[in-house]
């Protein structure tokens, strides 16, 4: 809850140094305690690399799950092209591989200047630094008529994977051929900026191969979004005709909807749907709102060198919940920004020179099966927050022949089994 | 901007490569510059401990064919997928860095 500034950071190191009592020699030799909250991309990562780096150092990873099923590759679920076991994976290896002690449980609190983590069953664990990488939250009140109740039974977001996801499939496979598929996307920042998109194109390929009359509306509060020709030309050649976007310009913005009636009020007029996604606008996690450490809108703003806090000393935000400045929410972008936490953490307890932070995101999506296509990027810090190496990065190139697409559709499988084996071992 | 690795501090790190999985070491005993710029490629490419099953292995490559790789899909000479936005990223005295701590590791 307390709110640092620079300068008090500043004050309050050398007497850092020595709270424990000891010449800082023999601190900067200890190997401390670090808390994780989260076992996502971005919190598993911290946790795995923070033991490369220094297997001494004590690492407790709170999760609340006792499984991970990963955002990326569920559209290819709704897809019908993958199950729901392959994209649910266990944390095992962290403990058993490298040490790290999972507690299974929900951080409900945490006291920045005690450093200590309460969980909702009422342990408490300390830290020497905390790495806090919740994901997101979803705003269910920021669509008006829709509800966590309306997202459990007919209008799901399946923006979190897991039930969600099957129940989104479980209505595709319900409808019948010649519906009205509408997906609303929100309005900038949200997680995977290119999930929406991907998934209109797994979807098409659904309905492309099961049920042909049927079409997908897409009510977008934005006036532009990721790989977008990419995406548009792929549809034009892919799913001719099936396929609409209305920009929120263009009144695609959604006003509100009526589960009851299944329909949505956008800008421009209302619509029925066979199925309805409803993707609402986000902020952090609840536990980074709750422990001070988000901004008024909502997102976590951090020092573009290391990712620590700006509201609170040593305590690292990652992944969707940071501002992460020309980095996108991703799960790429989370497990690179971990490894830099990871450094910075483990330089930090040894009193040495952290590393020069660089980043790095690979964002893959399919068109089909077999038509990959992928936005990638090299970070450094900033003046401004974390920015892209000029001249570098950029999409898949708008004219390319069909091995060239095959060969990102194929590397989007290795770029998945790569992140699963650097995340959790 | 770039404190990228001087060469007495990659030989520190070479020397040192033993101690952990794929992680050296500075001389005062930080995690040195291009020991976290590697950690970067893992993502795709695996590790020591993890061989992708479709992505190039690039951990114990041959440092030359993995630099001159690098350069070659930077400046459009090997056009590929993906590798060439990636290598621009990084100038190619970052890349020969790179590419022998990869080989080494």
């Amino acid at each position: 809850m307390t709110n640092f500034s620079r300068r008090h950071l500043l004050a309050t190191g050398a007497a850092a140094a020595t709270a424990f009592g000891l010449p800082s020699i023999v601190r900067a030799q200890s190997a401390g305690r670090v808390v994780v909250i989260g076992g996502g991309f971005g919190g598993a990562t911290a946790a795995r690399y923070i033991k490369l780096f220094s297997p001494n150092t004590e690492v407790t990873l709170i999760e609340r799950d006792p499984s991970y099923v990963t955002c990326p590759f569920s559209n290819y679920v709704l897809g019908g092209i993958k199950q729901i076991d392959d994209i649910t994976h266990r944390r095992d290896p962290l403990q058993q591989r490298y040490g790290v002690k999972i507690v299974r449980g929900e951080a409900t609190a945490v006291d920045t200047n005690a450093k200590r983590v309460r969980l909702k069953d009422g342990a408490q664990i300390n830290y020497d630094r905390l790495v806090v990488a919740p994901g997101i939250e979803l705003n269910y009140a920021g669509v008006p008529g829709w509800s966590e109740q309306a997202a459990n039974s007919v209008m799901p977001h399946a923006w979190k994977a897991g039930p969600q996801t099957l129940l989104l499939r479980k209505q595709l496979e319900s409808m019948a051929d010649g519906g009205t598929v509408i997906i609303a996307p929100p309005a900038n920042p949200f997680r995977c900026p290119p999930g929406p998109y991907e998934r209109v194109s797994m979807i098409a390929w659904y309905l492309k191969t099961h049920k042909p009359k049927s079409k997908i509306l897409i009510l977008d509060a934005k006036d532009a979004f990721s790989k977008q020709g990419l995406f548009v030309s792929g549809w034009e050649s892919q799913y001719p005709g099936m396929i609409t976007w209305i920009a929120g310009k263009d009144g695609g913005k959604v006003e509100s909807v009526d589960p009851k009636d299944m329909t949505v009020t956008a800008g421009f007029g209302k619509e029925k749907g066979a199925v309805i996604n409803i993707i609402p606008p986000q902020t952090a996690g609840r536990i980074a709102i709750d422990a001070g450490l988000a901004e008024a809108n909502g997102w976590c703003a951090v020092d573009p060198a290391n990712f620590a806090s700006k509201k609170a000393r040593d305590v690292y935000v990652l992944g969707d919940a940071s501002i992460a400045g020309a980095m996108p929410k991703s799960g790429t972008a989370a497990n690179s920004q971990a490894k830099v936490v990871a450094a910075n953490v483990v330089s930090s307890l040894r009193g040495t020179t952290p590393p020069a932070a660089v980043f790095h995101n690979t964002c893959y999506s399919l068109v089909t099966p077999d038509y990959g296509i992928s936005v990638t990027g090299t970070y450094r810090p900033g003046p401004q927050g974390v920015a892209e190496v000029p001249n570098s990065g950029g999409v898949s190139p708008m004219q390319a022949n069909a091995a060239q697409r095959k060969a990102e559709a194929d590397h989007t499988a290795g770029w998945y089994a790569g992140i699963i084996a650097d995340t959790f071992g | 901007m770039h404190r990228f690795v001087s060469p007495w501090l990659l030989a520190a790190a070479i020397g040192l490569a033993g101690v952990g999985p794929a992680v050296a070491q500075q001389r005062n005993n930080g995690i040195s510059d291009i020991t976290l710029a590697a950690q970067t490629c893992n993502v795709c490419h695996g590790s020591a401990s993890y061989i992708s099953p479709t992505m190039p292995a690039i951990h114990g490559h041959d440092a030359n064919a993995l630099y001159t790789a690098l350069v070659e899909f930077k400046t459009d000479k090997r056009p590929y997928t993906i590798m060439g936005r990636i290598a621009r990223g990084y100038s190619d005295e970052q890349l020969k860095a790179l590419a022998d701590y990869l080989a080494k590791n």
